[in-house]
């Protein structure tokens, strides 16, 4: 096989999204300048779209489509609460225009105000997960922006001698911020924390706080000032829990642009 | 039920995508029952892929929320030029099943889930010239991909529904890297095969990439 032709192997897996990171970059890049090759990735595309519905066809549950719409509600308002403390109100609406109510009355409107109270709780409940899932979400809208920005920038970090094995990559952006994701780290002791250092020529600038999981990964989006000089290096160190505002701890990962 | 959805994906892709276009518009400007048209266009065929990468209802449910959260969110920034918006929802509903499927994976396996968190999850690149979503074609190529080699069709399944990378399939199957590679280019260009049978007979919704030969 030429040198084209194992290249142009590759647009099966980049369409399917399944190169490995080396193989991707080094297709991209041909690809930009090979109309051989878009013309391939373009006839493989259709296939990846029909990958997506040839799986069997599943309904979601009824009450799964009045959760989204409801939370769909509250975006646009966001008071999702007040539209749905308004559903146990036919309830004790029938009741009243009964005119002659029978002492058995009073079983059905117990229930509704169970029900009415149960709205109200659930109401809440989805309120906080509402608030919960929104900084969730502008966490990642934040990170997908700063993926898409058009001055973004890549930074390898690798592990210093005290965690050889860590690694961590920065995506920074200057208009956009900083998206900073990081594997390997040893645990950090009890009173200690990682720490992001966005590194200029005139001095360590703080980042924030890496909070690490028990695999010793993490992932966080910084903002990062617009002003700032222009990085030369982007490291982390170990440094008293609540951070610190120029480095003093011990330095486990560092990269340069 | 069912029926009333088979009937939505049976027309023409430039007419679903001009009302999915105008709900997104819709949608923008606060109109909710627009949220509701979208919903019940798209939700069954993106909870049916969710479920599949996912293979458990209620984590799949939350995605789906996730995924028309995201879209109604960003209803006011979707250009048509990336994509017609099943594709794009697709796209969304994949990516955002995989990484949970990744973050899931990486918590039972500990530490060798260094080398995925590292990796940024790439999106598959959706079809952005036609929706290909009608039901007919779609079982086509489900029964083309079921009588793909056993290995060939493992390999594409692994990459697509699992976003396994190469080196991973490679693993997974104890195969040369190789061989992967070439299993998966294989079952594609026979996928395409079949694609391209399917438009020769109904050119209303061909690719517009090939031109009369």
């Amino acid at each position: 096989m030429s040198m084209h032709d194992e290249l142009k192997a590759n647009a099966a897996g980049y369409v399917l999204g399944s190169l490995d990171a080396n193989d991707r970059q080094e297709f991209e890049a041909h690809l930009a300048g090979c109309a051989e090759c878009t013309a391939e990735v373009a006839s493989l595309s259709p296939v990846v779209s029909v990958l997506a519905t040839a799986v069997p066809q599943v309904t979601p549950r009824a009450e799964v489509r009045d959760r989204i719409l409801d939370v769909a509600a509250g975006l646009k308002s966001s008071s999702v609460g007040a539209g749905l403390q308004t559903h146990p109100r036919p309830h004790l609406r029938a009741l009243h225009d009964r005119k002659a109510p029978s002492p058995l009355v009073w079983l059905p409107l117990a229930a509704a105000i169970v029900i009415a109270v149960g709205a109200g709780i659930y109401a809440l409940r989805l309120q906080r997960q509402v608030g919960e899932l929104q900084a969730r979400f502008d966490q990642a809208q934040a990170t997908t922006a700063v993926l898409a920005a058009p001055d973004l920038a890549r930074i390898d970090l690798q592990g210093e001698t005290v965690a050889p094995s860590a690694r961590a990559r920065a995506l920074w952006s200057r208009s956009r911020g900083l998206v900073f994701t990081a594997a390997n780290l040893p645990p950090a002791p009890a009173g200690k924390a990682y720490q992001v250092w966005v590194v200029t020529a005139q001095m360590p600038i703080s980042a924030g706080l890496l909070i690490t999981d028990p695999t010793g990964g993490g992932s966080q989006y910084y903002m990062t000032p617009p002003d700032i000089a222009p990085p030369v290096a982007v490291a982390v160190t170990l440094e008293p829990s609540g951070g610190v505002p120029s480095p003093t701890g011990e330095r486990y990962l560092i990269g340069m642009p | 039920m069912w029926l009333l959805a088979a009937l939505a994906r049976m027309q023409p892709a430039a007419e679903s995508q001009a009302e999915d276009v105008e709900s997104l518009r819709r949608v923008v400007s606060g109109d909710q029952g627009a949220a509701a048209v979208l919903y019940d266009r798209h939700a069954r065929p993106l909870y049916s892929l969710i479920l599949r990468i996912l293979g458990d209802e209620t984590e799949a449910e939350d995605v789906l929320q996730e995924v028309f959260v995201q879209a109604f969110r960003q209803a006011g920034r979707y250009e048509a030029s990336r994509g017609v918006v099943a594709a794009w929802l697709l796209m969304m509903a994949r990516s955002r099943a995989i990484d949970r499927l990744r973050a899931r994976r990486s918590r039972v396996e500990g530490r060798t889930g260094e080398v995925q968190v590292l990796n940024d999850v790439p999106d598959a690149k959706p079809d952005v010239a036609s929706a290909m979503l009608d039901e007919e074609r779609t079982r086509l190529v489900r029964e083309a991909l079921a009588e793909l080699p056993l290995l060939q069709r493992m390999a594409i399944e692994l990459a697509y529904y699992e976003g396994l990378s190469h080196t991973e399939i490679a693993e997974r199957l104890e195969q040369p890297l190789g061989t992967v590679k070439t299993r998966i280019r294989l079952g594609l260009l026979k996928l395409r095969d079949v694609l391209k049978h399917l438009n020769a007979r109904s050119p209303r919704v061909g690719n517009p990439a090939e031109g009369p030969a």
